[in-house]
């Protein structure tokens, strides 16, 4: 029961719900001819409580797969190395800048998480980020963070 | 006359030539991504919004709506060849297409998808041709509880034929509403849930959201398992349909276009929902029905037409109402708004030319969808075979620099990160991020409809009773929930989530 994944997605929402109720109360439910600010937020933080709760039931009663087997047998090492490698992109993006990031987050990805040839990987990363900055920055006139490189690309 | 006069003016405004190049790209683009597994219109979409701002709202919106109906095309070429499909409502194109393809009838499976699309997707115009005025004159006597109601119905009706537990699909239904709540509120300028971060001032961003929903936890879940692809190119043949295959698809490319074009209009309804209900009509109408998922034409002809057609139909709620019946076209209605329009019963009166130039484009890019699908189908058989792993970096490069494009903030990047793991823990736990998505762009519609439905009422909640149509949207939306607590009903609506998956 305890490694019951239904179970657990269950509680994380009723949790989310409670949290909801007591921020709709929080802010101010008003009147019903005059509903403030948290009326909706406390009735939906009461919906979704209750559809947790259905979702417990429902795994109390009939059960339903343990959190080990929703990763048994997957690659769930690279997706961890993907979500870190993103949130080290998004640190660095306004620092580093566009062109660096982008060029090490595709070389990374091409060489450690789903190997490609390494010459290729290269002409891809090079084209790609080029290709992409080019565009924006120039097609779209979006300005894109150069951070190491603001002196060479003004 | 005034139709005649209407559809004159909206050719002038599509066959102007940079309009034209803007549907060319959409229709494009839209093939493109409908071919590629791990990408479809919804990313596609969200990436290409801050794009629109670059140009006029007509060549914006002309290149949106080509990507929608553009990828109803593409996803059948993988489905076929690949057995993948390269978008959700070319699934069941899978079960004939590519046993067709295995027998070497590829070739006569991708003529007839791309023919009977442009069947029904040219009918799906001429209906939202003549549908969409009707509709709009009822439309301009809607008030605020009419508009809620709309709204619940369109929710519950979502959440009603989402794969598996409705109780799930409601709850995500309820955190996308509440996400869509969070920064100022409209009527009494208090800040909601922002955790003092001025960037959530504003709200969340869609974009962000919908590429972290849909691409970021596509490509996670893509990478945990070894994707394995093989296509068939060895005999793709002539591309021409027999003269036995046009006899036998004649019946289920209309019954198709018709049953696609109206769950199309339905709120909550699209594209998936009619191409499975199209194939369980055809196997069910069938003589043979024993043919079906061993390489019956008729089950590629049947769903390609019903998901072509839905895709036309979708743009009524969204031109006449101004809500959108699912998540494309709520991310339509975000090109409209950045470009300060509101689609609605007023759209076809106060513009015209965008209204009619769309619809005209809509024509011109289902002939152009002909031309791409049929003579280049050479070139989106080379597309499929780019490997996954060269394909997956680049997917998350445009992910993200879409989503800085959109808010010009890095803010959003880490939103997208954050939702791209919560869409692939939901996808893991058995939750579906449509309704959480369609929800979050209704969220503030809806809560700005109740409360002025309840001033307007002095509190009273009979005033959604008391209105024929607010109450009639609620009663059939009371059915959709009470519905799976029947038996034969539970049993039919879990065969087809089954189906789905």
């Amino acid at each position: 029961m305890i490694r019951n994944s239904e179970l657990w997605g269950g509680l994380f929402w009723l949790a989310i719900g409670a949290f909801v109720i007591w921020a709709g109360r929080d802010m101010g439910l008003g009147k019903l001819n005059d509903p403030g600010p948290g009326f909706a937020f406390y009735w939906i933080g009461i919906l979704m409580s209750a559809l947790s709760l259905c979702v417990i039931a429902y795994a109390i009663l009939t059960g339903g797969p343990t959190l080990g087997s929703l990763w048994e047998g997957t690659r769930w090492g690279k997706v961890l190395l993907v979500v870190a490698l993103l949130l080290v992109y998004g640190v660095g993006f306004e620092r580093i800048g566009f062109i660096p990031c982008t060029l090490a987050l595709l070389l990374v990805l091409m060489w450690f998480v789903d190997p490609v040839d390494w010459r290729l990987s290269i002409v891809i990363a090079v084209v790609a980020t080029f290709g992409v900055w080019a565009a924006i920055t120039k097609w779209l006139k979006i300005q894109l963070p150069a951070g190491l490189l603001a002196g060479v690309l003004g | 006359m005034d139709l005649f006069a209407s559809m004159v003016q909206g050719f002038g405004v599509a066959l102007q030539p940079i309009n034209l190049l803007y549907c060319f790209i959409g229709v494009f683009i839209g093939t493109l991504v409908g071919v590629l597994p791990g990408i479809g219109p919804v990313s596609a979409m969200s990436l290409l919004l801050p794009v629109t701002l670059s140009g006029s709202p007509e060549a914006g919106i002309i290149m949106m709506a080509g990507i929608y109906y553009g990828s109803m095309y593409g996803g059948s070429t993988t489905s076929i060849l690949v057995n993948i499909p390269g978008e959700a409502a070319s699934d069941v194109t899978c079960l004939d297409g590519h046993e067709m393809a295995k027998r070497g009838r590829a070739g006569a499976a991708l003529g007839m998808a791309a023919l009977a699309s442009f069947a029904a997707g040219t009918f799906a115009i001429v209906a939202l041709m003549l549908v969409a005025p009707a509709l709009a004159r009822v439309a301009v006597a809607f008030g605020p509880p009419e508009y809620f109601s709309l709204m619940v119905l369109g929710l519950t009706i979502l959440s009603f034929l989402s794969q598996g537990s409705m109780a799930k699909s409601l709850l995500m239904a309820s955190f996308g509403v509440l996400l869509g709540l969070i920064g100022i509120d409209q009527i009494t300028a208090q800040a909601r849930m922002t955790f003092d971060r001025l960037e959530l001032l504003d709200g969340i961003g869609l974009v962000p959201i919908v590429m972290g929903l849909f691409g970021v936890a596509e490509i996670l879940s893509n990478l945990e398992r070894e994707l394995k692809r093989e296509v068939i190119t060895a005999r793709i043949g002539g591309l021409w349909p027999s003269l036995a295959d046009w006899a036998a698809c004649k019946w289920p490319i209309m019954r198709g276009t018709v049953l696609g074009f109206f769950l199309g209009i339905l709120p909550g309804g699209g594209a998936v929902i009619s191409s499975f209900a199209s194939y369980a009509l055809e196997r069910k109408m069938s003589g043979t029905p024993e043919r079906f998922g061993k390489g019956a034409i008729e089950g590629v002809a049947g769903p390609e037409a019903a998901n072509n057609a839905a895709a036309g139909g979708a743009f009524i709620p969204l031109m006449t109402l101004g809500i959108p019946p699912n998540v494309v076209m709520a991310l339509l209605l975000g090109a409209f708004v950045i470009h300060g329009l509101q689609p609605g019963p007023l759209l076809m009166t106060q513009n015209p030319a965008l209204f009619w130039g769309v619809v005209a484009s809509m024509y011109i890019g289902n002939a152009m969808l002909l031309v791409l699908n049929m003579p280049l189908i050479g070139m989106w058989v080379q597309v499929l075979k780019l490997p996954y792993r060269v394909l997956f970096p680049l997917i998350l490069m445009f992910c993200i620099v879409g989503v800085f494009a959109s808010g010009n903030a890095v803010f959003d990047v880490f939103v997208m990160v954050v939702f791209g793991v919560l869409g692939y823990l939901m996808r893991k736990f058995g939750y579906e991020p449509a309704p959480l998505v369609l929800a979050f762009v209704l969220g503030p519609m809806l809560e700005n409809n109740l409360r002025k439905s309840l001033i307007l009422s002095h509190g009273e909640f009979m005033i959604f009773l008391e209105r024929p149509i607010s109450a009639a949207c609620l009663v059939l939306a009371a059915i959709a929930l009470l519905a799976p607590l029947v038996p034969n009903f539970a049993r039919r609506r879990e065969k087809l989530a089954t189906d789905q998956t």
